[in-house]
């Protein structure tokens, strides 16, 4: 086997670690994407009884976006096995208690439930914020794209892009500018 | 002796304060400024209109009887800030229809949620799932 050969062997069957920035993405929108690059479906080796997933870091999942009303609509059921023991949580409670738990069921309920999914759920790590352990971004060389735009605020603009806007309207002669 | 003193540094001091002239060349209104021209012996005083800072940017409407809106065809969404600042006082209130000029279908359809930088209503510290990001699907959107 050529040093070419074999180094293409180790690419090919090396794990890589993508970044996503959770920031304003809906989590359900980003699981669908996220578990492809778990699975290693993004692969042309891909088999699923081939172990060729890759490791995904999602950053700022506490800055997730819901459409709509969705924060207090949507409910997380759990039962504890004993008579009355059901309870039912809404989103934004649980997104309360922890800002990855919303993001890792959205991943979690994505996938079939077979053996592999626990295994490929352990090569997903979830930060509520940017502050990631610093040996693990050493690792990353690919970043995920996200699945929706996120919305940008008027002072986040620089001032001369509002100032040289293209207007549609202009005051009248006598209007005193507030 | 020293009551008196500080009274009349006091008063100085006001005296001081309240020396101003009440006519100013630039004026608080912002509409016109007061310009003298000296020729001679002929001194003419006059007010000049401001030229608004947002001349040279304004879109020109080539439809004579249709508003500014409805004749730019913009189809404006919640999320187009830059159109929308357009349209707002710097408290973040909408401007009202006689400055505006658009007509009462386009007046009513511009609702503005913009906070001035100094507004106090910060997102992230509204009560329980109203300080999670949340987006509005823009196809659903009457009107």
């Amino acid at each position: 086997m050529s040093a070419l050969k074999r180094v293409q062997q180790w690419a090919t069957f090396a794990r890589i670690w993508h970044v996503y920035d959770a920031a304003w993405q809906n989590p359900f929108e980003s699981a669908q994407v996220l578990k492809k690059y778990l699975k290693g479906m993004h692969k042309p080796i891909y088999h699923p009884m081939n172990d060729c997933g890759d490791h995904v870091i999602v950053l700022n999942s506490a800055e997730i976006a819901l459409p709509g009303d969705e924060w207090k609509k949507r409910v997380y059921f759990h039962h504890t096995g004993y008579p009355g023991g059901a309870s039912w949580t809404l989103a934004w409670e649980l997104h309360n208690k922890d800002p990855t738990m919303v993001l890792r069921k959205a991943v979690y309920n994505s996938m079939k439930g077979n053996l592999q999914r626990r295994y490929t759920m352990e090569r997903l790590h979830i930060f509520p914020d940017a502050n990631v352990p610093k040996e693990l971004m050493g690792n990353v060389s690919n970043q995920i794209r996200q699945v929706r735009p996120i919305p940008k605020r008027l002072d986040h603009y620089p001032e001369e892009d509002v100032t040289q806007f293209p207007k549609v309207i202009d005051y009248p002669k006598d209007y005193v500018v507030k | 002796m020293s009551l008196l003193w500080f009274s009349k540094n006091v008063l100085s001091k006001n005296s001081v304060l309240f020396n101003f002239r009440s006519i100013s060349t630039t004026p608080q209104l912002q509409i016109k400024e007061i310009k003298e021209i000296q020729k001679g012996k002929e001194l003419t005083i006059y007010g000049e209109i401001f030229k608004s800072p947002r001349e040279p940017y304004v879109l020109n409407n080539n439809h004579s009887s249709a508003c500014p809106v409805c004749a730019s065809g913009l189809d404006i969404k919640h999320t187009d800030v830059l159109i929308l600042s357009q349209f707002v006082r710097s408290d973040g209130c909408m401007l009202p229809r006689r400055i505006t000029g658009l007509c009462r279908k386009q007046q009513k359809r511009l609702m503005p949620n913009l906070n001035p930088s100094w507004s106090k209503k910060d997102p992230k510290r509204r009560y329980g799932w109203k300080k999670f990001n949340k987006y509005f699907d823009e196809s659903t959107i009457k009107c």
